[in-house]
């Protein structure tokens, strides 16, 4: 509920999410703002008149999609800062999410960063493809994230932990690497068991318990394959650390 | 802990100046509230109650509340949150109620 | 003795653009402040403000100020403002006593325009005067004017507007915000600021209250406990937060004592948080020539407010003969302003505490 969490629900989305087909021809604003509020900036300011007139300052925006062409002046000008670009063109993988970003210090083009969602979760790595920041914006800087595109609905923050860095530990027993799991997965390993077997995850002494969701995700990113859908690694016995001579005497009474 | 560095705002400061609290030698900025230079350093308690000797920092920081009261240059009962810090500015716990001298 | 047309006692929104339109009326205005500036409270709201242009809508509220005293420097000549100036009473003869850097002053004018704003409410729990305890405004007047940080981490108490807005402030001043608390199922503030701040990663907490406060000589720990939906306490549900400061949000109520002076009806108004003043369409109290403006009349935003400026102003100035050539225009285009501004569902509230207090 979003007056007593903040976040908005599915069916609130589904009300500002342009269709498909638009989403494909190009950048578009994402106006997230779903409470009627004594407010029209993003009405006044919009210079293509995409915004329909407000008949009553309480009215809540709507946005034309065929006229908007995602310019984002109305990002920095709204004054809930509830705006966002989404831009489903940016490339065959990515997508663009154009975010205000009111805290110091800015991220730097080209670094990576993590993007956030909507209740301030790390979601993703993202890339900073551009911080835009002139005077007319008025201290509201506009940071493009390029985005898996599977998440531009849901990335609208950032912070600048990289918490998906390369260098974050996957697998504890063996301290595989986020970076190493997705250069097997860039070369073409990309199921849990082969990821296992090149790399040794999983096959520590916590067998996969501790590594497997998150090598998981990963190839979820990567492939755009549901969670649900990828195979678990083989469980085999056994399944927990054991002295080798336990075994080797066999059964007492064997 | 002043702020150094914001996203919005600059802050324009005055010159810096020498005052005493309790003795003790300190720095601030000129104009700025003396309770201000005093959080700056660290220091929330600034007096003590009559009845019940209870510890007192500002509240309203803006001239309202009258729970910032010290004892500044002699004088008691000054509102810190809006009295203005000077040079050589001699700052004093405030027990109870004040003395006039 | 000083003697004058208009006296407007706070500079505020609503005192300035009071001033303004009285002098702009034709009327010769004293407009008083106690602080050594000019803006009341919009020096430290560093958001972007809501409403449409004619309240500066999208402009951060310390930019504000600034516009309004330069449109005050076109009717300068009959503008005169008087800073660090308290008023410390008004007496039956209609004069006004000033405190001014130690000297003590008379005025006495024909009209009086109140706007002097609001108090912050103070709730009660145990240990609620430890340092380090303190109202929204003075977090704000702290971080925003001197640049001083209010400590390591904050927890806020109150989510209405002011305590979002504080809280997602705080942030930017790079200070930890622990949590923010309401006592109802739902926050009161606008979804866009709660939305602001649960994507910085600030949990929103709906249905607690702080029951207890602790520390040695200042705050070191607040204990909380889970509401029901009718606010009732869940004994058992207690749990304790680390925090050096706790912000108090909890609401604002007006600051009438000088209404209460001159013998204005007073009446309380749970809508606007305390007492209120009776009053016509125009502004003016049950005592002939005393008007109000701003949260003094009822807490509101500092749109609306402006705009009771500018109508109290005006209609102030025409009760003492200085009628503005386009007054029946410009006060259709307040009344309307006000009306916009008032008339969606966040608007209710004012709606209906105004059916109670408008003679």
């Amino acid at each position: 509920m979003l007056k007593s969490t903040g976040i908005p629900n599915e069916k609130d989305l589904e009300s500002v999410i342009p269709p498909k087909e638009r989403l494909a021809k190009g950048p578009v604003a994402i106006i997230e703002c779903f409470e009627k509020i004594p407010c029209n900036p993003c009405y006044t300011h919009c210079a293509r008149g995409a915004i329909k007139e407000f008949e009553d300052i309480n009215d809540r925006p709507q946005l034309n999609y065929d006229i908007c062409n995602g310019c984002s002046i109305c990002v920095s000008h709204c004054p809930g800062l509830a705006i966002f670009i989404v831009d489903e063109t940016y490339s065959d993988t990515e997508a663009l999410v154009k975010i205000p970003y009111e805290l110091l210090p800015l991220p730097v083009e080209g670094s990576f960063v993590t993007g956030m969602d909507r209740g301030g979760k790390p979601i993703c790595r993202a890339k900073v493809v551009k911080v835009q920041n002139p005077k007319f914006q008025d201290k509201t800087p506009i940071i493009s994230l390029a985005v898996p595109k599977e998440l531009s609905m849901v990335v609208r923050f950032l912070s600048l932990e990289d918490y998906y860095s390369d260098s974050t530990i996957i697998c504890r027993c063996e301290e595989v690497t986020l970076g190493e799991v997705r250069e097997l997965i860039r070369k073409g390993y990309k199921t849990v068991e082969e990821i296992k077997r090149i790399s040794r995850c999983g096959m520590g002494p916590c067998q996969g318990r501790t590594c497997q969701q998150l090598i998981m995700e990963e190839i979820a990113k990567a492939t755009g394959e549901r969670i649900e859908d990828i195979k678990v690694h083989n469980y085999r016995p056994p399944i927990l650390p054991i002295k080798l001579g336990r075994i080797n005497g066999g059964e007492k009474n064997e | 802990m002043r702020i150094e560095s914001h996203p919005i705002l600059t802050f324009e400061k005055g010159k810096i100046v020498k005052f005493t609290y309790n003795g003790k030698e300190m720095e601030g900025y000129e104009g700025e509230p003396i309770a201000a230079a005093l959080h700056a350093q660290g220091i929330k308690v600034l007096g003590y109650t009559h009845h019940r000797n209870r510890p007192r920092g500002f509240y309203c920081a803006i001239g309202n509340c009258s729970s910032c009261l010290m004892v500044v240059n002699g004088k008691p009962n000054v509102r810190t949150c809006v009295e203005k810090l000077t040079e050589g500015a001699v700052v004093e716990t405030q027990k109870g109620r004040g003395e006039l001298k | 003795m000083i003697k004058t047309d208009i006296v407007v006692i706070g500079g505020g929104p609503a005192g300035i653009c009071a001033a303004i339109n009285a002098a702009s009326s034709g009327a010769k205005v004293l407009l008083l402040d106690r602080d050594s500036q000019l803006g009341g409270q919009l020096i430290k709201q560093t958001h972007m403000f809501f409403g449409s242009q004619k309240q500066h809508a999208s402009v951060r509220g310390i930019d504000i100020p600034g516009i309004l005293v330069k449109e005050m420097e076109e009717y300068k000549d009959n503008i005169q403002i008087m800073l660090d100036a308290t008023v410390l009473g008004i007496y039956e003869d209609g004069v006004l006593t000033i405190e001014k850097n130690d000297d003590y002053i008379k005025i006495k004018p024909k009209g009086i325009i109140v706007a002097t704003g609001a108090s912050e409410k103070f709730p009660a729990f145990p240990n609620n005067d430890l340092p380090g305890i303190y109202g929204a405004g003075a977090v704000q007047t702290l971080m925003n004017v001197y640049g001083v940080s209010p400590g390591k981490s904050v927890f806020m108490v109150g989510a209405g507007n002011i305590g979002l807005i504080v809280s997602y402030q705080l942030v930017q001043a790079g200070v930890e915000v622990k949590g923010v608390i309401c006592r109802g199922p739902r926050y009161g503030g606008y979804a866009v600021h709660a939305s602001k701040l649960k994507r910085i990663g600030v949990p929103i907490m709906p249905g607690h209250r702080v029951i207890h406060a602790h520390g040695k000589d200042k705050l070191e720990r607040i204990t909380l406990i889970k509401l029901d939906e009718n606010k009732k306490e869940i004994s058992g549900t207690e749990f304790d937060i680390e925090t050096d400061v706790l912000c108090i949000s909890t609401g604002l109520t007006p600051l009438g004592e000088l209404l209460w002076q001159m013998g204005c009806e007073m009446k309380f108004i749970r809508e606007f948080s305390g007492h209120v003043p009776v009053r016509n369409e125009e502004l003016e109290t049950t005592v002939p020539g005393v008007f109000v403006a701003g949260d003094v009349a009822g807490i509101e935003e500092a749109s609306s407010a402006m705009v009771e400026g500018r109508l109290a102003g005006l209609c102030c100035a025409k009760k003492l003969g200085f009628t503005n050539p386009e007054y029946s225009s410009l006060k259709e285009d307040y009344l309307q302003q006000l009306h916009d501004l008032r008339s969606g569902p966040v608007g209710d509230g004012i709606r209906k505490g105004l059916a109670k207090i408008v003679v």
